[in-house]
This record gives structure tokens, sequence and C-alpha cells, in this order.
């Protein structure tokens, strides 16, 4: 291969772009990024490997705009095409010798561990505030007295115990195909979380809280029911966690283990989330607290809609993927 | 803001009535795809309707006015088909959703919630403020915005926009929004003691749901949420009168 000077030279074309990238000229594949909204040109890379991933390219592309860190950036092929990924290899990609791709600003991102942790650390904390009842929530003369209801005080470690749990599986057991997600998630995220955790603790909590009409029957039952979807969702967490080796983004099939919670894999695509409904309804049952069910509907809401969303990605990556499967309920949604 | 939310939802091209709105609906690209025949026939249908019946409670209010000689208390006589007709603009938010209507569907109903909210949990439920000055006020502003807004849909889906509807749309907001939300907050603002001193809509503790809500409470969020949203979706509209007003003056000069 001989070393040519081609025609172009190696500092962007586009005289108001800043972009100069510093690398000698060469017959190798050239890149070309441009705005995919103003078609303006980004930035010309002249010397690209053949077997470079796009995360390099991203790289490479951050040297020239620091302030596009490669977690924010979305390169296509079509402006208004899908994203690459990052582990999309450039020679693999149905470009000439010029490929041309095309950049969008994904905004601020903040990493999706951080968002979790924050996000499930406020319920966790704020209940407690609700729970002792620290001064300026009820009454004065409430301040730091305790419930007389026994089912005040389950309720308070169960909702303890979730949220520890989930911060604990953060940390531990997922691993997240994305790294990072955009910056204003964080509020929204927060804002519901923490807002519906202050409503529910209040009532709960309130000095003139009534216990549930069944009595001890209602706490028994509605407790079993969160314990085994609590445990369900670990177990599907775990065999989650176990499909994807650490450091990958492999996607499989789940199938059900050993581990007799699993065995909703069967009927449904995200048992977890399957789970999860049936713990806070479980929560609802144990405390007959009305916001309690209201953020059950919620959360079911958003989960249905995220469950039918991986089952649609199943189906569609998946040629062999069960049929029986539903989304989120077995046989019906 | 019931008639801010309104007219903002129109502007982006949005809203009940609206299919493809022709020339001069700048929201940018998008695709011209629109409603098929007999949707376009049953949206036309459905806006004609409710421009005549917005045009009812107009004629209604000016009757009322010279029979009584006063524009106080005209509420009662315009009060079935302003109930009639606003309520009946729930079938926007189902447009939106089914898909014959390119509007968000989450504005829509946000827009068509708050003022059902305004006549039924408000003026409806506290009969004491339907005598007030204030409801003529929004009653007004609304009836002007929803006739233009109506007729404005209407031309657009048979092609035939005038450009006084459009101009009408896109200018007489400047003068009625802030006339809409003045009706809307001062009423709201009327009708607290009456909601405090009935207990209105509220539950207080203890209960069986260990539940309570405080309608008078709710108001008043209500009455605050005014001030973020409303600057906002009248800006908006300033903005999109701009594009959209010159756009045609351009379009004009060619022709």
């Amino acid at each position: 291969m001989s070393l040519l000077i081609p025609e172009k030279i190696s500092l962007s074309s586009a005289s108001s772009s800043p972009g100069r990238c510093p690398f000698p000229t060469a017959e190798y594949p050239e890149v070309e990024i441009l705005d995919a909204k103003t078609r303006e040109k980004l930035c010309f890379l002249d010397k690209v490997e053949p077997h470079a991933t796009i995360a390099e390219i991203k790289n490479l592309f951050t040297k020239t705009h620091p302030q596009w860190y490669p977690a924010r950036q979305s390169l296509r092929l079509d402006p208004k095409g899908k994203s690459l990924k990052d582990e999309d290899v450039l020679q693999k990609l149905p470009v000439g010798t010029t490929a041309t791709l095309y950049f969008r600003d994904l905004g601020a991102q903040i990493s999706w561990v951080t968002v979790f942790l924050t996000e499930y650390a406020g319920p966790l904390f704020i209940y407690l505030l609700f729970y002792f009842r620290v001064p300026f929530i009820y009454g004065h003369k409430y301040d730091f007295t305790s419930s007389r209801h026994t089912v005040v005080h389950l309720a308070c470690i169960c909702h303890s115990f979730h949220y520890v749990k989930r911060l604990l599986e953060t940390l531990f057991v997922h691993r997240f195909s994305h790294g990072t997600m955009p910056l204003r998630n964080i509020f929204k995220n927060c804002t519901y979380y923490w807002g519906f955790a202050a409503w529910m603790a209040y009532y709960i909590n309130h000095p003139l809280y009534t216990p549930p009409t069944y009595g001890a029957q209602q706490v028994k039952l509605a407790l079993a029911i969160f314990v085994i979807c609590q445990l369900g969702n670990f177990s599907i967490h775990m065999a989650l966690r176990d499909l994807r080796p650490a450091g990958s983004k492999t996607r499989k099939i789940p199938y059900p283990t050993k581990n007799p919670f699993t065995w909703l894999f069967l009927l449904v695509s995200c048992p977890n989330y399957t789970y999860e409904v049936g713990s806070w309804i479980g929560f609802a049952i144990m405390t007959q607290c009305l916001p309690v069910a209201l953020f059950s509907l919620v959360g079911f809401t958003q989960m249905t809609i995220w469950a039918k969303g991986k089952h649609r990605s199943y189906l569609k990556e998946f040629r062999d993927y069960p049929p029986l499967r539903m989304p989120i309920i077995p046989f019906l949604l | 803001m019931a008639a801010a939310a309104a007219a903002t939802a129109a502007a982006k091209g949005n809203g009940g009535g609206g299919g493809r709105a022709g020339a001069g609906d700048a929201s940018g690209t998008r695709k011209k795809k629109g409603p098929g025949p007999l949707a376009t026939a049953y949206l036309v249908i459905y806006n004609v309707v409710m421009t005549a019946g917005w045009l009812v409670i107009a004629v209604g209010l000016v009757r009322a006015y010279l029979a009584k000689g006063s524009y106080h208390s005209l509420y009662y006589s315009i009060e079935k088909p302003l109930k009639f007709f606003q309520t009946g603009a729930l079938l926007e938010i189902l447009h939106c959703a089914i898909g014959i209507v390119p509007s968000s569907v989450v504005l829509t109903s946000f827009q068509v919630m708050s003022r059902v909210f305004l006549i039924w949990a408000v003026t409806h439920s506290v009969k004491e403020v339907q005598s007030e000055d204030s409801v003529l006020l929004f009653v007004i502003a609304w009836t002007i915005t929803e006739i233009i807004r109506y007729s404005f849909y209407t031309f657009s889906l048979l092609n035939h926009l005038p450009y006084l509807i459009k101009w009408a749309r896109y200018t007489l907001f400047i003068v009625l929004y802030p006339m809409g939300v003045s009706g809307e907050l001062l009423t709201i603002y009327a009708a607290l003691p009456f909601v405090r001193q009935a207990g209105l809509y509220s539950i207080s503790l203890p209960n069986k749901y260990n539940f309570s809500f405080d309608y008078y409470a709710f108001l008043i969020l209500i009455m605050i949420s005014y001030i973020p949203i409303f600057p906002q979706l009248y800006f908006h509209m300033i903005h999109q009168r701009r594009k959209i007003l010159s756009h045609t003056e351009e379009h004009k000069k060619f022709e």
C-alpha cells in the first residue's frame, strides 16, 4: 500500500468548523462526522483503522470536541436512523471508503449506577423520617413517638428491606447494558420515588393510622405475598445476571432454572416485574393504604410498558422465542 | 390556563379537530400523512358541530345580555350548551389516541381536562360562584377562542384556510389568553371559602383507607401552577405567531 498524498487535507474542510484532527494523511478508510441536524462538518478522520469500532471513533471525536465525551455521542449512518452500537466495526458497516456518520448530542449523561443508588437511598431514608416521627411532620405532641400498631413496625421493616435489597442489587447483582442515561432522568426519577415514599410513609406512620380491617389475618397473608414476591424478584435478578458474563453486553433468552421462583419464565418474559408488582400489592394489602395502592398502580403501568418493550425486542431478536410467554401477566398482558 | 393551553395546543397543529393544516402550519418537518377520507369527513363534521356549538353559546350570551340589560349572571343562560360542548371536547383526546389527529395525547388531555375541571369541579360544584363576573370573563374568552379554533380546523381539513382565520387564531390570543386566565383564577379564588366551609370533595383522617385529601389546598396548588405554566404557553404562542404569520407573508410575496 503506497502512501499517497490525497487531495483532501487532514484538517476539517468546513471553514467554520473548529475541528482539527491531528492525523497524518494515508490511504485508510476516512470518516467524516456531520451534525445530524445542521449537516455541518464537525470532524474529518482520515487515518482510521478498518477494524476500528464505533467506540474508538467516538474517542477520536472527543479529542477534537472534548465537551462531547463518548457517552453523550450518538453516531448513526442516517441522520434520522438508529444509533450505531459501540461494538460495531467500521469495516462491517455499509459505508464506502469515506464513511459519513451523523452525530447527535444526547445531552449530559449520568451513570445508571449513580441514578439507581440515589433514587433508592431516598425512599429508605425518607420513610424512616416518618417512622420515627421526626419533628414538623405530625403535631408536636407526636414528636419521636412510636405507633402502637404492630403492622406499622412490620411495614417499616418491609419497606426498608425492599430498598436495601434494591441498593445491594444495584451494587452487586445487576449487569447494565448501558453505562449512562440522560442527566435529567435523575431529577424525574428521584421526584417519583422520593415523592411517593414520602406520601405513603406519611399515612402509614400517622398517629391516626387505621390498621387493616381484617386484622392479623390480613397482615399475615399480605406479608406472605410480599416475602414470596421479594424472593421471586431476587431469584429472577440472579438468573438474569447469570445469563450475562461480567463486562459483556450479550443478550440471551432467559429460561427457568432449578430455582422454583424462576419457573415463572415459562409464562412471562419479565417475571422480575411480575414479582415487583406482587410485592407492592402485598404491601398495599398489609397497610390498607390507598396511596400505596396508587403507587402500585403507577408502577404497574410503567413496568407493563417496559415489559412489552422487552418482550417485543426478544421476539424480534430470537426466532425461537417461546410462544406461550406474555410480557408481564401470565396469559393476560 | 385552560384557555392558554387550548390555544397553544391548537397552535402546535394539534387539538381536537385539526387534521393536516396545510400551508402555514409551521411545526417544522413533519410527515404529510394526514387522516384517511372517512376520518377526514368525521373530523370535518366534528369541527363544524363544535363551531356551531360555541356560536350557540356566543349568541346565547348576547341575547341574555340584551334581555337582562346587564352582564351579570349570564352564566345561567348558557350553562347547558357550555357544559355540553366543552365536555364534548373530551373526544379530542380520543382523536389523538387513535391517530386521526397528529397531536400529543398528553398535551391534549391536559388542555381538555383543565377546561372540564373548571366547568365541573369548580363552577358547577360551587354554586355560589356561578353569579360571579369572573365566570363571564373566561366564558367569553373560551367562546371566541373556540369559535376561531374549530373553524380553523374545519377550513384546514378542507384545504381552504382563509388568511383571516389564521390571523385571528394567532393574534387574538394575545388578549384572550390573559383574559381567560384571569377569569379562571378569579373564579377558583372566589370558590375557596365555600369549599373550605362545606369540606367539598375532601376526606380527612382517620378512615379505613388511610388517605386524606384537602380540596381547598388542591385548588390553591392549581392556582400556583398557573405561575410557571401560563408564561410558557403564552410565549410559545407568541413564538408560533412570528413563525407562522411571517412565513405566510413570504409565501404571499412569491405568489
